[in-house]
């Protein structure tokens, strides 16, 4: 781990590609999931295997990333998260060298809430790949439902418990939106109050240059 | 323009590294999720363990992967951090060489601005003085350096970005061609 001379106190001015790869990829998917596909469609399940993917690809991240992406860069400390908030209420801005702690405490709901999504949905297609599904949906559709009958033998008593999952998994949907509407302003608040574009990092690292000290 | 083609380059490799990992781990994810809903439904059959020994090489992958990855990243840090103290280094030397010579604070303040490539009219608009002043200020300082025009000026600071380059033109076919080309 060799260290880098960079002020300590400044995020850094481009993400990482895995971070940006992740953040933007997780948040079309879940737009889309929840806007355009149909629940159940392979579309649907073919994304939620996409976001899985990404999900993973940030956990393990977590551990093997540069420093500022690592767990460790932005612990999940809700005190210190509201300490932050107030402290940003009363119009003082401090910077970190990862996400601030509220913004920690955002990221990690946001994975929580994503897993139960993976997990549920999971559940409810049998844990069967995208393509499976389609294939399963194709020979519904052309009147043969052998294909249903593997797992006809767990159904009876899965009904009552499929309702349960089905329900959590719009549960924890509508909460991811709920908190990307919360993120988005967060955002917004921390940019203006601190005097730079938060977005540009996560996005191209296109932004003016830091004049020479 | 230089620069930016450089930054372009610089950041094709990590990207290139983070579609390999992000492929890898798509694999991973997609073939270890088939495997284990297919050991759901029929478990213990003989190529589940072949399953197992594939999905073993897809995961030490995807960590390689992202080892690479890191390691590629930290390098780039690493070179971005040398070029910027680099940087510094040179505008320390300069500093150090104009007060040698004995540059006025106004002489040396015009001597910067001319070796970033400003000329006279530029100069005299900036520093808010006649062009005349500023002629006269850059002779000046040309007589202080012991040259006679702006060209030899720069290339006193550009020698010593190239180091003893001159001195192993014996040896260096590169630059004994240039000398040659020069003559």
């Amino acid at each position: 781990m060799t260290s880098t001379p960079r002020t300590k106190a400044a995020p850094p001015d481009l993400w990482d590609p895995v971070v940006r790869i992740s953040h933007w990829g997780l948040a079309v998917i879940v737009v889309a999931n929840a806007v355009v596909t149909r629940g159940g469609s392979p579309w649907h399940v073919w994304l939620g295997w996409i976001g899985m993917t990404l999900l993973v690809l940030r956990l393990v991240w977590g551990v093997l990333g540069p420093t500022e992406a690592r767990f460790t860069a932005f612990p999940l400390n809700p005190r210190a998260a509201l300490a932050h908030l107030g402290r940003l209420a009363s119009g003082h801005v401090d910077h970190y060298p990862s996400h601030n702690p509220a913004g920690a405490l955002m990221i990690y709901a946001f994975w929580a809430c994503l897993a139960v999504v993976i997990a549920t949905g999971l559940v409810m297609t049998g844990g069967r790949t995208p393509m499976r599904v389609a294939a399963d949906q194709a020979a519904v559709a052309s009147g043969d439902w052998s294909e249903l009958v593997t797992e006809g033998a767990g159904e009876t008593d899965e009904t009552q418990g499929g309702d349960l999952v089905e329900e959590m998994h719009g549960v924890a949907a509508n909460l991811i939106l709920m908190l990307a509407i919360l993120h988005v302003a967060g955002v917004a608040v921390e940019s203006r109050a601190m005097g730079r574009n938060l977005v540009a990092p996560m996005l191209s690292g296109l932004r003016a240059k830091r004049p020479p000290r | 323009m230089t620069a930016k083609l450089s930054g372009i380059s610089k950041r094709r490799q990590p990207a290139a590294l983070a579609a390999f990992f992000l492929l890898q781990t798509m694999a991973a994810v997609f073939f270890v999720g088939d495997a284990a809903s297919e050991m759901i439904l029929e478990p213990a059959s003989a190529h589940s363990v072949t399953e197992a020994m594939v999905a073993l090489a897809l995961v030490l992958g995807m960590v390689f992967g992202g080892l690479a990855l890191r390691r590629t990243l930290e390098r780039l840090r690493t070179q971005e951090a040398a070029l910027a103290v680099a940087s510094g280094a040179l505008v320390d030397v300069i500093r150090a060489q104009f007060s040698a010579w004995g540059l006025t604070s106004a002489e040396s303040d015009v001597a910067f601005l001319a070796l970033k490539g400003l000329d006279v009219a530029e100069l005299s608009e900036l520093r808010g003085s006649a062009q005349g002043t500023i002629r006269a200020q850059l002779t000046k300082v040309y007589a202080k350096a012991g040259v006679s025009n702006r060209a030899q000026f720069a290339a006193l600071f550009v020698e010593d970005l190239l180091g003893s380059g001159p001195v192993q033109s014996a040896v260096d076919p590169l630059a004994a061609t240039s000398q040659a080309r020069s003559r």
